[in-house]
């Protein structure tokens, strides 16, 4: 596993530029713009997404087959993806709350508390995002993938439009009806999201072991 | 060190059925048209494709048991694959270092020296015959028992060829229990280094001989219509219709050379035996 990770450093190693040019884009929307949370999930997710690229450079020319030749299994391969996903997620997640958090004190415009609130909203989203695209790569390719993340929204889409219209239709109010729910206390709420997210993402890892294990090369 | 037995595989009109075994200590050659069948039978050995039916082999194992672990005894080449393009020598070393626990890194920079492959430059930039080499080292370097290389001379001139044979004779030297399944389109690449050779076509094994014999024994006879009426047909494998009369492949070529000293016997190169096998008739 180490191995592969050292691989797919050294390949984020030749998108070095594009990186610090995301880098310093986030920097200055944090430091620049009024709303900090933007720039700390634009960090967050797009960061993560180079997991994503690796998995393109090892499909580039056939590369997998030699990939699998060596001494790992697929299952390795998959853990070693979402490992990396987790570390560049969160390793940027923590880097850019920390700015945050200290631009914000120095600014004085948000308290710790509605930084870290932010913060941790962030977080499980950025689980999930790495839970659906991850297999989404694995089984489809880069140009694929992408039509097909894109497809998979779109259907989301249509079913949560449908969803609404199937509500209203039956004469239901679906905000009025999330707004009566009891409250739980703000901690709860997001320690269940996270728990939750969480969980998606091994649902996820299960999922790409299997597409893996079924691939040829 | 590796057997196949009636190992098939299915694409389409395509279907492979295929039995080999190699002995520890021998290089054994797999010979083929290209699309013959050859990288699918590679593919097939390491468990990068799903197969229909037969067994493999390998070190001891069943493929369906053989762990990443045992895959650390092996050095591959694939034709059609290897390290990203992106990355360098450079950042393939700790990569290497830590996916082979017995990785010898002061050989590895001492051949990528011998061979002034450059440490910094994209593996994308480098020419065919520094890939090749590049890839050959790759295999060599872990102290590997079986290499399986599919079609490692591909594209190569005779200098690169001769220099990367070279790697693979010194690599058989280290070890007597050493072997080597190497596969090739091009029959002289393998000659003089194989002690075996198969021949694939369309799937199947059409012919498995040992170099010596194939070299020694094996001849053409030229023959006219008259000549090929009275001729004893019983050790001939191949002949084809040829605008003098007959063209026949022989595996008895002492045989011939005592009973017909008038005939016109040539001593049948490893391509010319090929070409017979595929599109002579049989007798």
């Amino acid at each position: 596993m180490k191995g592969l990770m050292i691989k797919d450093l050294k390949l984020m190693k030749s998108q070095k530029n594009f990186f610090l040019l995301i880098l310093a884009v986030a920097v200055g929307m944090i430091l620049f713009s009024e709303d900090v949370t933007f720039g700390l999930g634009f960090l967050t997710f797009v960061v993560s997404l180079f997991t994503l690229s690796t998995i393109s450079y090892d499909e580039f020319d056939n590369g997998n087959a030699f990939l699998f030749s060596l001494p790992i299994t697929r299952k390795t391969y998959v853990m070693e993806k979402y490992s990396l996903g987790l570390l560049l997620g969160g390793g940027s997640w923590i880097s850019a709350t920390l700015l945050v958090l200290a631009v914000g004190m120095f600014r004085g415009t948000y308290t710790v508390s509605e930084i870290m609130l932010i913060a941790l909203m962030i977080l499980p989203v950025m689980i999930l995002i790495q839970a659906i695209m991850i297999p989404f790569q694995l089984k489809f390719g880069g140009e694929k993938g992408r039509l097909a993340i894109i497809g998979a929204l779109g259907l989301l889409f249509i079913l949560g439009a449908a969803a609404v219209k199937l509500a209203e239709a039956m004469n239901v109010d679906l905000f009025a009806l999330i707004s009566s729910l009891p409250t739980p206390s703000m901690g709860m709420l997001l320690a269940v999201v996270i728990t939750g997210a969480l969980i998606l993402l091994l649902v996820s890892i299960r999922i790409s072991i299997g597409i893996m294990r079924k691939k040829e090369f | 060190m590796l057997k196949l037995e009636h190992l098939q595989k299915r694409y389409g009109n395509f279907s492979l059925d295929c039995s080999l075994e190699l002995p520890p200590g021998c290089v054994t050659g797999l010979i083929g048209q290209n699309g013959a069948g050859k990288s699918t039978t590679f593919k097939a050995i390491l468990g990068l494709i799903s197969t229909d039916g037969g067994s493999v082999t390998i070190l001891g194992k069943d493929l369906k048991d053989f762990t990443a672990r045992d895959k650390e005894e092996l050095g591959v080449v694939l034709s059609d694959s290897g390290f990203s393009g992106y990355l360098t020598v450079q950042d393939v070393i700790p990569v290497l270092q830590n996916l082979y626990p017995r990785f010898d890194k002061v050989f590895f920079l001492r051949q990528i020296q011998r061979f002034q492959l450059p440490l910094d430059k994209k593996i994308k930039d480098f020419s065919t015959g520094m890939k090749a080499k590049l890839k050959v080292l790759t295999a060599i370097s872990h102290h590997a028992k079986l290499l399986i290389l599919d079609e490692p001379t591909a594209g190569l001139d005779v200098v690169a060829r001769d220099e990367l044979l070279e790697m693979l004779r010194e690599f058989m030297e280290q070890d007597e229990e050493h072997s080597i399944l190497i596969s090739s389109h091009i029959s002289s690449d393998l000659e003089t280094l194989c002690d075996d050779l198969y021949m694939i076509h369309e799937g199947k094994i059409i012919l498995h001989e040992d170099t010596d014999v194939l070299l020694s024994d094996y001849a053409l006879l030229k023959v006219s219509q008259e000549q090929y009426d009275k001729l004893d047909k019983q050790f001939l494998l191949r002949s084809r219709k040829e605008s003098y009369g007959y063209s026949c492949l022989t595996d008895q070529r002492q045989y011939y050379m005592e009973n017909y000293p008038q005939l016109a016997i040539e001593k049948g190169s490893i391509d010319e035996v090929i070409t017979m096998m595929i599109r002579g008739a049989a007798l």
